[in-house]
């Protein structure tokens, strides 16, 4: 068993980092709004799903692709992907603001407190959800294959294919720009200075409601590129994916410490790898209970996961 | 009142019958007249399936009685249970105690079947099922013994034949099949590996897994099936699911054989793959498609029928056509009835043999085997 998984062990750690960046991704949607508002946007699930049919309609719909359709090449095939990327972050992040400016708005200004905007978050997923399997008819979309998955070389014993290098440099160059917009611009900083301590800020001539606009739509941006690049590696959606993938960012989330990026990033990793190789020991069936009862036992020795502190001290 | 009004058109429709009797040609008054049952869903949700094998009756009858002009007029009454097993108890009564019935065709479902059963054993009408797949109602070794013995039999093979059957096609040709099963943890795909394992050769498996319908991404799989350096991949489950599970296999570099049972063969698995990923992937059902035995056949079923044929279309002919065989062997008794279908040996549309085993199983019955050819399923003929 041993030596067959070192056999594999790095075809396994590639597909695991590619998942892991996905989970990254949506991570980011609940963690940004978690860091302001101290909320949880279960909705962002339901995001995650949209966007991964904005990017289907882009390649079927706009590009004309079907199953049989010749592969795209060259400059086409990057106008595809950049479209069809670009298309999935604008609808994710706008239906974010949007649920933040329908669902959750006047309830904080009521000063709700937690319970009502939790309902009314699931409320919205439920939305999202039923709408979508309405009109797909509940049955699953497949997107056609636009780029051939081609394989670069070997890293090792591994082969290194062209769609799960892309989701890792892509995510790479996503998360180095959100880093540097929430360390280095005058927004950033306002979406921190609300995450630590909102009275303070609000003093200080910051507008709330704004930043919890841009935070909401930041959010959405990262978790519509992961619609895209889940697409680009699965090929395919359905109204439940939401829920499914949802579960494990937001496990992710948790295990690195929700409100904080690097939580989110490391939590995404160690998820997306813990899956890949509790499956292979262990059996696919066991790769739920794998991921649980190490995420328990995390929080047993760090309640706020891996990196839970850092959160009110320099990152939102 | 309801009953009363149903009664006089049946009068009325009784009436119609002999005017028209009365008119009709010297040498037609001769002809036997043999009535036969249709039994399955024919209003509610299920209509649509109950609809489709009735057409295919009908379509068999039609033929029968045109062929038959002057010797035999088939005539066909329906049973509607919904598909439900509470609604088949309340109509199962009637057909028994209607004694001029001497053969039914159904039910379609195996819950209505089961449910229906105590009626048409009491009174000893003759069964022949184009769709109820439930392994127990022929299985002696359920609690209880076979519950359909003596009256039940059926057309379509079971998983029972299905598990040994994907295996035989998914390693044809293959002269060292190094083989790998993946199910999807469903009652369906779990039975059909365990109908599977008794009959793979020692030294062919190389391994099994067992994977959630919810999973994603298949990697670790993929990773044990390179490890286990398996050449035909077996997928028991559905056709979303295989579909992935193909797709993410053929990318990391899979050159083997795939192939899946009746939960993959649905017209919508070749649209959710790119055609080049699922050519060649092979599948197996109890089922085929007319169009897929003779688009000659389908042409002429639409004329007659006016709409196409439906799923098991082939097998609700295949049933019906054992009934007519017997009637034109002079059958026109229950007990007559029982006896010829019991020994019944002829050919399926597929051109399978067709007999019955002791507890109602079809005996040369096989699967049929399908293969993906240009992103469409193709039919490849019976799984021998």
């Amino acid at each position: 068993m041993i030596g067959n998984f070192l056999d594999q062990f790095w075809s396994l750690t590639f597909g695991g980092l590619s998942l892991g960046f996905i989970y990254i991704l949506i991570a980011l949607g609940y963690t940004m709004v978690y860091g302001v508002l101290r909320m949880i946007n279960f909705a962002n699930s339901e995001v995650f799903m949209v966007a991964t049919f904005a990017t289907i309609i882009i390649i079927r719909d706009v590009f004309n692709f079907t199953q049989t359709s010749e592969y795209a090449t060259g400059f086409r095939l990057w106008l595809i992907l950049g479209t069809a990327l670009v298309a999935s972050m604008v609808v994710a992040g706008v239906l974010s603001v949007l649920i933040e400016l329908v669902a959750y708005r006047r309830l904080r200004r009521m000063n709700s407190g937690i319970l009502a905007p939790l309902i009314s978050a699931i409320g919205v997923s439920m939305v999202l959800a039923e709408a979508v399997r309405i009109m797909t008819d509940s049955r699953p979309v497949a997107s056609p294959r636009a780029m051939e998955k081609s394989f670069l070389g070997k890293f090792f014993d591994a082969d290194v294919r062209l769609d799960n290098t892309i989701i890792i440099v892509a995510a790479i160059i996503l998360l180095v720009i959100l880093l540097a917009f929430v360390n280095k611009t005058r927004l950033g900083k306002a979406i921190r200075a609300v995450s630590m301590n909102p009275s303070a800020a609000k003093l200080m001539g910051i507008n709330i409601d704004g930043v919890v606009s841009i935070t909401f739509l930041v959010g959405g941006l990262m978790t519509g590129a992961a619609g895209f690049f889940y697409v680009l590696k699965y090929e395919n959606s359905s109204f439940s994916i939401g829920f499914e993938l949802g579960i494990a960012a937001f496990t992710a989330a948790i295990l690195g410490g929700i409100g904080n990026i690097k939580g989110a990033f490391y939590g995404g990793l160690a998820l997306g790898l813990l899956e890949t190789y509790a499956s292979f020991f262990l059996g696919t069936q066991w790769k739920a209970v794998t991921v649980f009862v190490i995420l328990v036992l995390v929080l047993y020795t760090r309640p706020n996961g891996l990196f839970g502190e850092a959160m009110t001290q320099s990152r939102a | 009142m309801k009953k009363r009004s149903l009664i006089s058109v049946a009068a009325a429709a009784a009436l119609a019958a002999a005017s028209l009797v009365a008119v009709a040609p010297a040498s037609n008054a001769a002809a036997k007249r043999i009535t036969l049952a249709f039994q399955g869903p024919l209003t509610g949700e299920e209509a649509q399936v109950g609809q489709d094998e009735l057409a295919g009756m009908l379509y068999a009858v039609k033929l029968f009685n045109a062929k038959n002009k002057g010797k035999y007029v088939v005539r066909v009454v329906r049973a509607d249970d919904q598909g439900d097993p509470a609604q088949a108890a309340k109509v199962a009564p009637g057909i028994a105690s209607n004694t001029k019935i001497i053969g039914l065709v159904g039910a379609a479902y195996s819950g209505a079947t089961i449910a229906s059963l105590p009626f048409y054993k009491q009174r000893l009408l003759p069964m022949i099922s184009p769709s109820a797949t439930r392994v127990s109602i022929t299985d002696p070794s359920s609690p209880g013994g076979a519950l359909g013995v003596p009256v039940f039999h059926r057309v379509v093979v079971t998983d029972k034949v299905q598990g040994p059957s994907l295996f035989k096609l998914a390693t044809k040709g293959v002269s060292s099949p190094k083989v790998f099963v993946v199910d999807d943890q469903s009652a369906y795909g779990v039975g059909l590996v365990d109908y599977m394992k008794p009959s793979i050769p020692a030294g062919q498996s190389v391994g099994f897994d067992s994977v959630s319908d919810k999973t994603t991404d298949w990697s670790a799989t993929i990773s044990k099936i390179k490890t286990a350096n398996a050449n035909v991949v077996i997928y028991t489950g559905y056709f979303p699911q295989a579909a992935v599970f193909f797709k993410q296999l053929r990318d990391s570099g899979y050159t083997g054989i795939l192939a899946g049972g009746d939960g993959v063969l649905s017209p919508s698995f070749v649209t959710l793959a790119p055609a080049s990923v699922l050519e060649g992937v092979r599948l197996t059902a109890g089922t085929v498609p007319l169009a897929d035995i003779s688009s000659k056949l389908e042409a002429d079923f639409k004329k007659k029928m006016g709409k196409a044929s439906g799923v098991y279309a082939a097998e609700s002919i295949d049933a019906t056509n054992i009934f007519l065989s017997c009637i034109s062997k002079g059958v026109t008794t229950r007990q007559a009835m029982l006896n010829c279908v019991k020994n019944f040996k002829g050919k399926s549309l597929t051109g399978a043999n067709l007999s019955f085993d002791a507890n109602g199983d079809v005996a040369g019955g096989a699967m049929n085997g399908f293969e993906v050819k240009a992103g469409k399923i193709v039919f490849t003929g019976p799984v021998k």
